[in-house]
């Protein structure tokens, strides 16, 4: 309110007009008019509304000066006021364009916080979702885990049946290698138990051959008796015969002299001139008669006689034929009592095989039996092979199994890790959403109140100023953490990627070793079928003609071996009828002319064997000429070839090894006492020490040639070419 | 040759060769004498690998194994030997009843390059002597060979091998046609491995015959 009487006037400061700036926001109250007030007296008396009209007509008195004074302050302070809000107002329209800047600032920041909201949201669904990626991948790898950890269960379990199953097969083998044991224990008592029955049978053999020998010698030393008292049966028989024959003679010529006495006496019974004469006479032909008669009987029994030697000499023809008979047979009498004793031998041990082995009643259940046995040994075998390939397989397929189970478990434990680092860090995540929203809260309640401020201040620019600027100063703020929020979740993308290929090559890589352990099987199938084929033609002996050829030795010893049983069946044949004709020349000069059946009859047969014996020392003679030719043919060759004459010699060892020498002596040795002396046995050629080789410098060479070199060859051909040296240069 | 060392013994090409040649030459002798192509006078008592064996007494047997032997040596030393076959047969009829077979794997790079390897001797004795005792109780379930029998020794090797004068190449390998087929066990002096393998005629067709 305008006042009328101005108070009295403070002294003016000498100062220059007060500069009228533009005013501060809110700030410039105390630069509004100088309004008169009333004294502070006044105030009270304001106060007081009985004190009010008092005062107004006070201020009625102030002069026109007064008036003007106040009218020109009331001026200048308008001028200054019109001033002051043209400056106000220019501030106003500062602040009003600072307002909008600020304004569109906010509203910049604004669509940066959505769009920062957005792709926070967008980050937070894709970590959700990446979450739920890795949660399915984490499922998966456990599935997976719990899968390999039931086929490896399974597989350990097959692998324990098949260990049992083997384990089983084990004891089957083993018990059939154990009966296998036991029956060739048994079979060893058998043919021990043979042995001592064939030593039995032998002795017993030994004893009945004894028996027989003596028996046959009785019956030779019989047929001897027989054929001596046959030859003197013989003897008697021809001296019978020619007594007869003279006895018939004399018959004859008394039978003759008869007729001629009886003629005589019919002559003489006419004349009867001397009857004492013809009564003696005919007495003496009487007696003469008698004899004869007596004679004729005797001759008589000596036909008889004659005839019974005659048939005696038939009989002992028979008999000897029976005894050649019988001594052609004895040999296969004895090879009948061999094959008879190897019969009893092959019975005696089949019944104790029928005894030993069960399930067994008579001797062709044997063979079955056997075989059956065989048959059963040879199925366990393969069952057994077949087991242990298969064990050896599953063994193979359970060690990749558990290999691929240590791989899947160290993919899974890393899949975990990852698992657990990716959580880690959706939980970091999570938290820094949590602290991002917080502050977008916050930001929200910032720019809420900033908004509530703005619309209940209006004019006040200045705080909305204030809280734009902390706006952008706490978006500046969380710019570093949203750019490392951006990062994070690039690297996380990147990382989701990574491990997406992983799993990827990882599954790849599974499937691939699936394919090969498949492969891999079917191929060690086929190897397995081939391998039996393969072993099943080795055991036939095929053969491929591109890689290999059949040699066979030249084997003269089946051949030789015939030759040696004929050579050695004449001899023996030889040397029996060797002793055969000394007997019955021994005979014939004790009989003479007795013998003359026997003599035609072996004399055939020696001539026979003798023959025979001809073309046999022929032959013999033959090969050994041939042999000889060749050999030395042979060793010439050697010697001229090689430098060395060789001298081949066997001998024995005192443990009954057969050793072969060889005795080597260089064509240019300058004495006979440089001789090298080898043994061979069995493929295996050693040097022997003598007098030539222990000098010094041949033993050195043995040392470095035979010794360390182990060359043979070496050592002889060093030794002749230092004689060669020697002979020439000498 | 082979030297001692503490637990297992150096195995040169050469002494590969000597044993394998000499395993052979004892087993044709265990054949010879179990089957009974000779007859069991002609054979003398020996020890080897640790047991009783037979060796035969006959000159022409003995010089023809001895022969084989060293030329079975020499292939082995070459690598050139793949198998070695003992067929008996009857004298009579010349049918193959029995085919002892002999199959051998070389290390060729022993072969090639001339390393040794290491095993223990003792333990090739072993395995010999397991194979030997095989061939011993082989009687109990080979038929048994009532007839005369007589032997030939064939030879597998290379293609490339020169034929000694004292050998001939045969196209016949005498076979025998289905036949019954028993593995034996095998032992291996790491340069050669020896499988032992004895296929004989069926004899059940003929019991069935006879039946």
């Amino acid at each position: 309110m305008m006042l009328r009487t101005p108070v009295p006037k403070r002294a003016r400061p000498i100062e220059p007009a007060p500069i009228i700036e533009s005013p501060p926001t809110g700030s410039d109250h105390h630069r509004q008019l100088a309004i008169y007030e009333d004294p502070p007296s006044a105030d009270p008396a304001r106060r007081e509304p009985s004190h009010e009209p008092l005062q107004q007509s006070e201020h009625m008195l102030c002069t026109y000066q007064c008036r003007q004074m106040v009218k020109a302050d009331f001026l200048d302070a308008l001028s200054n006021a019109e001033k002051q809000v043209q400056d106000y107002q220019s501030q106003l329209a500062e602040l009003s364009d600072n307002f909008r800047k600020a304004d569109e600032e906010r509203k910049t920041f604004r669509e940066k916080l959505s769009y920062a909201e957005q792709e926070l949201a967008a980050a937070k669904g894709r970590e959700q979702a990446l979450h739920d990626q890795l949660l399915k991948e984490v499922n998966d790898s456990h599935e997976r885990l719990k899968k390999e950890l039931e086929s490896s269960a399974k597989l350990q379990t097959k692998l324990e049946n098949e260990q049992n199953l083997r384990k089983k097969a084990e004891s089957t083998a083993a018990s059939a290698e154990d009966k296998a044991r036991e029956l060739e224990a048994k079979l060893g008592h058998i043919s021990q138990s043979i042995e001592k029955e064939k030593k039995q049978l032998n002795n017993e053999l030994v004893h009945l051959k004894r028996d027989s020998k003596f028996s046959i010698s009785k019956i030779t030393v019989d047929l001897e008796k027989m054929e001596f008292r046959a030859q003197s049966s013989e003897k008697e028989v021809e001296l019978l015969r020619k007594q007869q024959e003279d006895l018939q003679s004399k018959f004859s010529q008394c039978l003759h002299q008869k007729s001629e006495l009886e003629k005589k006496l019919t002559s003489l019974s006419f004349e009867d001139d001397s009857p004492k004469e013809s009564d003696i006479l005919v007495k003496h032909l009487q007696e003469e008669l008698r004899n004869y008669e007596s004679e004729v009987r005797e001759a008589r029994k000596l036909k008889s006689a004659h005839e019974n030697i005659e048939l005696i000499k038939e009989k002992l023809l028979e008999e000897k034929s029976r005894r050649e008979r019988a001594e052609l047979q004895l040999p296969k009498l004895h090879e009948y009592e061999f094959k008879i004793n190897e019969l009893e031998d092959e019975l005696s041990a089949w019944k104790l095989m029928i005894q030993d082995i069960p399930g067994v009643s008579c001797r062709d259940d044997i063979r079955l039996r056997i075989s059956a046995l065989q048959k059963e040994v040879i199925d366990n075998l393969k069952k057994l092979g077949d087991v242990n390939a298969h064990l050896k397989q599953m063994e193979v397929i359970l060690d990749k199994t558990q290999l691929d189970k240590q791989k899947t478990e160290t993919e899974a434990v890393l899949a975990k890790e990852k698992a657990d680092r990716l959580e880690a860090e959706v939980k970091r995540m999570n938290v820094m959403l949590s602290a991002v929203s917080e502050e977008r809260n916050v930001l929200k309640t910032a720019i809420e109140d900033f908004k509530s401020k703005n619309e209940q201040a209006g004019g006040n620019a200045s705080s909305s100023i204030m809280q734009i600027q902390e706006l952008g100063s706490s978006i500046l703020e969380r710019e570093p953490y949203i750019k490392e929020l951006e990062g994070d979740l690039f690297a996380q993308k990147e990382i989701n990627a990574h491990q997406r290929d992983e799993i990827k090559s990882l599954h790849d890589r599974l499937n691939s070793e699936a394919r090969r352990v498949k492969s891999l099987e079917r191929e060690n199938d086929r190897l397995r079928s081939e391998i039996f084929l393969l072993e099943s033609k080795i055991g036939h002996g095929d053969f491929s003609a591109a890689n290999t050829k059949v040699l066979r030795m030249v084997n003269t010893l089946a051949v030789g071996n015939d030759a040696k049983q004929t050579i050695e069946a004449l001899q023996s044949e030889l040397q029996r009828t060797k002793e055969k004709l000394q007997a019955l020349e021994e005979y014939k000069s004790q009989s003479g002319n007795s013998g003359k059946m026997v003599d035609s009859y072996m004399s055939g047969k020696v001539a026979q064997l003798k023959e025979q014996i001809a073309t046999l020392e022929k032959r013999e003679e033959r090969y050994k000429t041939v042999f000889a030719d060749r050999i030395s043919v042979f060793r010439r060759a050697c010697c001229e070839l090689f430098g060395y004459k060789i001298v081949m010699d066997e001998r024995q060892r005192p443990n009954g090894i057969p050793v072969t020498r060889f005795t080597l002596q260089s064509i240019y040795a300058m004495n006979d006492d440089e001789k090298l002396e080898f043994e061979y046995e069995s493929g295996n050629t050693n040097i022997v020490e003598n007098s030539y080789t222990s000098t010094s410098e041949i033993s050195q060479q043995v040392d470095i040639f035979v010794r360390k070199m182990n060359s043979i060859p070496a050592f002889t051909a060093n030794l002749t070419v230092e004689s060669f040296n020697r002979r020439t240069l000498s | 040759m082979a030297s001692k060392t503490a637990a297992k013994d150096i195995i040169t090409l050469r002494g590969s060769a000597a044993i394998v040649s000499e395993f052979f030459g004892y087993a044709a002798n265990s054949i010879l004498y179990n089957r009974a192509v000779y007859p069991e006078e002609s054979f003398a008592r020996v020890k080897k690998y640790g047991l009783p064996m037979l060796l035969t007494k006959d000159e022409g047997v003995k010089s023809f194994i001895s022969n084989l032997n060293a030329q079975l040596s020499e292939w082995l030393e070459a690598g050139k030997l793949q198998r070695v076959v003992l067929v008996i047969m009857s004298m009579n009829t010349g049918e193959v009843l029995e085919r002892w077979n002999f199959s051998i794997e070389t290390d060729n790079e022993v072969v090639e390059k001339g390393v040794s390897r290491e095993k223990s001797d003792k333990e090739i004795m072993r395995e010999i002597q397991a194979i030997m005792r095989q061939i011993a109780s082989s009687i109990t379930y080979l038929p048994c060979l009532d007839e005369q029998c007589v032997f030939d020794v064939l030879a597998y090797t290379d293609t490339d091998v020169a034929v000694p004068f004292t050998w001939m190449e045969s196209s016949d390998a005498k076979l025998i046609a289905n036949p019954q087929m028993v593995k034996l066990h095998s032992f291996d002096t790491k340069i050669h491995k020896v499988n032992t393998l004895v296929s004989y005629k069926n004899d059940e067709e003929e019991s069935d015959d006879e039946e």
